[in-house]
């Protein structure tokens, strides 16, 4: 079996991939992808601890499913008014989202 | 821990399956009634959510839990009343709003209500998933809500900001629970606090995911080196739905946090206790500091929300493992939370009441004379703003000095320095939006005394819409009046926006408000002059008139120059429930102080 520690490193680098995405990317679309790589290491982590630290129970798997559902629907959600956002400035670019400041 | 499928009891979540019943309601009325009927949707929510507070209060006194993930408790219950009241509250005053300015109000109504339950669940969930997605719940209702207004391109570009941010802060939470259910080996509170006592310590891949839920949980309350996000989604929201986030998602967030403090890692918050200190400190002196320098009422409000969430992280740091000190921070903590729900609904309410008259405007400046013209509306953002900044007599005084007394009473005498300083300066910036409205005349009607032009409207900017009604001129009947010596002076282009033109009918004894034929005056110039005014006698206020014989009301216009704005009879319903909760809880009667008691220390019985 792979030990945890090799699980929970993968998880880490996946979720600071995701954080850098979204520390360094302008479109919101791509920052939106970042945040799903972010939620996809918890899952990683949430299955590997399942398996690892609690496997009498199933609620670190339920967990899971319950983030892989989330993020779903998050990313529909954020996709939805990202459109409307352009429909209106023809920009997803968040560094046009300026019309409010300080 | 265990639980069997067969044995759960349903009859527990009344009042939730009340309000997932009335989402459907509300939703299909909706479909079947369409937008003519929107107020009758917003009707049958209230109804339907006064009946879920009756259930609801039904249920003080039972201490259940459900499947060990959601406990039903007073501390739960108290928060489902005040979350519903609040629901009411968002509702009646969204209920003029919604049809001016929103479309599909009937849909509107229903994802008040999803967030609603959201913060309910929020508040009653002892298990850390189960937390998770009730905060989801709330968080995507709030984004669909802030994003609302389709039409607005600021509303819009709220709604962005807050899902990209909000998203964000959701992962790193997510990714903090994970560590910690990883880390404990569970994520139900009890066996959280349990295992924590038992470690007495943190470890690195605790405090790792301390850190990150912090994180994550000071988003939902907005404290400080997580709240660049209010500013701009309190202003660019719809109007009652920054009352709804302010009030709502806050005080949810922060029952959570207490949920969490309190029932799950309480045995070792004398670690960390130093951090919510640091915090505390910032936000509060961060909130009141900016919110000086604003010029938006939304915004003003957005910082004057991150200082009051300061003031609560007061009572977040002085949490402490000796019971008595605990049980009172928290029993600060959640009147606090309490009050300042009743004072910031009743605050945004006249702001909505304030938009519905004026076609949505937002400045401090254009609130000038409100309260002249809408006395009972300007009464009420009176009380609200003076509880807010915590004096005597309304609710903000009795929750402070509360706070603040747990917080003296756990040795953090210097916090409650800085929290009280901190208060007096939000004095001030609660005075100008007063000033504003009780002192300065309403734009558009300034008088010039003795030659001196009028300004009238060099505080906008923001170019309102050419000017394209009626500019009105006031003529002076019956006893000729001395020409030249008091000019009233209506400014055309701010006037028109103003009920004057809307009702020119309105017009007082003495004074006759007169509709000009000239439809359009380009700019702001002081349009229509005519006439002059001596209301106050020969009185007058000579170059050599010392000051203490100077009439200061002969520099005012008349008071019936300003027709009164109408604000409908639902508006003025909800803000005087608004008012009553305000001196409800700054009287503080003895039920009042019991029912928090024992709300509060359920807490501690976990």
């Amino acid at each position: 079996m792979v030990p945890l520690e090799h699980v929970l490193v993968f998880s880490a680098i996946l979720f600071s991939i995701g954080l850098y995405g979204v520390m360094a990317r302008r479109s919101a679309v791509l920052i939106l992808i970042a945040i799903e790589l972010m939620l996809n290491a918890v899952a990683v982590n949430l299955v590997a601890f399942a398996a690892y630290v609690d496997p009498q129970q199933f609620s670190g798997m339920v967990f899971a499913v319950f983030v892989i559902t989330i993020a779903a629907a998050e990313l529909g959600l954020g996709l939805a008014i990202v459109l409307r956002v352009y429909r209106m400035r023809t920009s997803v670019n968040v560094d046009d989202l300026d019309m409010m400041r300080w | 821990m265990t639980f069997d499928v067969n044995q759960l009891d349903y009859a527990l979540l009344a009042p939730e399956f009340i309000i997932l019943g009335l989402i459907f309601v509300v939703w299909t009325l909706d479909l079947i009634l369409g937008r003519a009927h929107q107020k009758l949707v917003g009707w049958t929510a209230v109804v339907g959510l006064v009946v879920g507070i009756a259930v609801a209060a039904l249920q003080w006194g039972t201490r259940a839990s459900f499947a060990g993930a959601l406990r039903i408790d007073e501390f739960s219950v108290f928060f489902k009343i005040v979350f519903m009241l609040m629901a009411i509250g968002i509702t009646l005053i969204s209920l003029e709003y919604a049809g001016r300015f929103l479309p599909q109000p009937g849909e509107y109504y229903g994802l008040v209500l999803t967030g609603t339950l959201g913060m309910i669940l929020m508040a009653e969930s002892n298990e850390l998933l189960t937390a998770y997605i009730s905060l989801e719940l709330l968080s995507f209702s709030s984004y669909v809500l802030v994003s609302y207004a389709k039409t607005n391109p600021k509303s819009n570009e709220a709604g962005m900001k807050y899902i990209i941010l909000g998203a964000f802060s959701s992962a790193l939470l997510l990714y903090g629970i994970s560590l910690l259910y990883g880390a404990l080996g569970t994520s139900y509170l009890p066996d959280i606090a349990r295992a924590v006592s038992r470690l007495g310590e943190v470890t690195p891949a605790l405090g790792v995911a301390l850190m990150l839920i912090l994180a994550g949980l000071g988003f939902k309350i907005a404290a400080v080196p997580f709240h660049m996000w209010t500013p701009d989604i309190y202003e660019g929201a719809p109007t009652p739905i920054t009352a709804y986030l302010s009030v709502g998602s806050k005080a949810a967030g922060f029952a959570l946090v207490l949920r969490l403090l309190v029932g799950g890692l309480l045995p070792i918050h004398g670690l960390y206790q130093t951090v919510f200190a640091v915090l505390a400190v910032l936000t509060m002196t961060l909130g009141n500091l900016v919110a000086i320098r604003q010029r938006n009422v939304k915004r003003l409000l957005a910082y004057s929300s991150i200082g009051q969430a300061g003031y609560v992280l007061v009572g977040v740091a002085a949490l402490s493992t000796l019971a008595d000190v605990a049980e009172q921070a928290t029993q600060g903590m959640v009147l606090h939370l309490t009050g300042y729900v009743f004072t910031n609904l009743a605050a945004f309410g006249v702001i909505v009441a304030f938009q519905n008259v004026s076609g949505g405007r937002e400045l401090i400046s254009d609130m000038a004379g409100f309260a002249r013209r809408a006395p009972f509306a300007g009464l009420v953002m009176m009380a609200a703003l003076f509880s807010l900044a915590g004096m005597p007599l309304f609710a903000g005084f009795v929750t402070k000095f509360y706070l603040f007394a747990a917080a003296a009473r756990a040795d953090l005498l210097w916090l409650v320095a800085i929290a009280i300083i901190n208060s007096t300066v939000s004095l001030y910036y609660y005075l100008l939006v007063i000033h504003q409205m009780y002192v300065r005349t309403p734009p558009g009607f300034e008088v010039a005394v003795n030659g001196h032009p009028a300004h009238g409207a060099h505080e906008a900017p923001h170019a309102p819409v050419p000017a394209m009604a009626t500019a009105v001129a006031v003529e002076p009947i019956g006893a000729a009046a001395p020409v030249g010596n008091a000019e009233l002076i209506a400014a055309g282009g701010r006037a028109s926006r103003g009920a004057a033109g809307a009702h020119p009918g309105t017009a007082a004894a003495g004074i006759r408000v007169v509709p000009s034929a000239d439809g359009h005056a380009p700019g702001h110039g002081a349009h229509a002059v005519q006439g002059a005014h001596d209301a106050h006698g020969a009185g007058g206020n000579g170059a050599g008139t010392p000051w203490w014989r100077r009439d200061i009301t002969a520099d005012m216009p008349p008071e019936d120059a300003f027709p009164p704005h109408r604000i409908s009879w639902v508006t003025n319903l909800s803000l005087a429930l608004f008012l009553v909760g305000i001196f409800v809880i700054g009287l503080w009667p003895q039920p009042v102080i019991d029912l928090l008691v024992e709300a509060s220390n359920a807490l501690f019985a976990g």
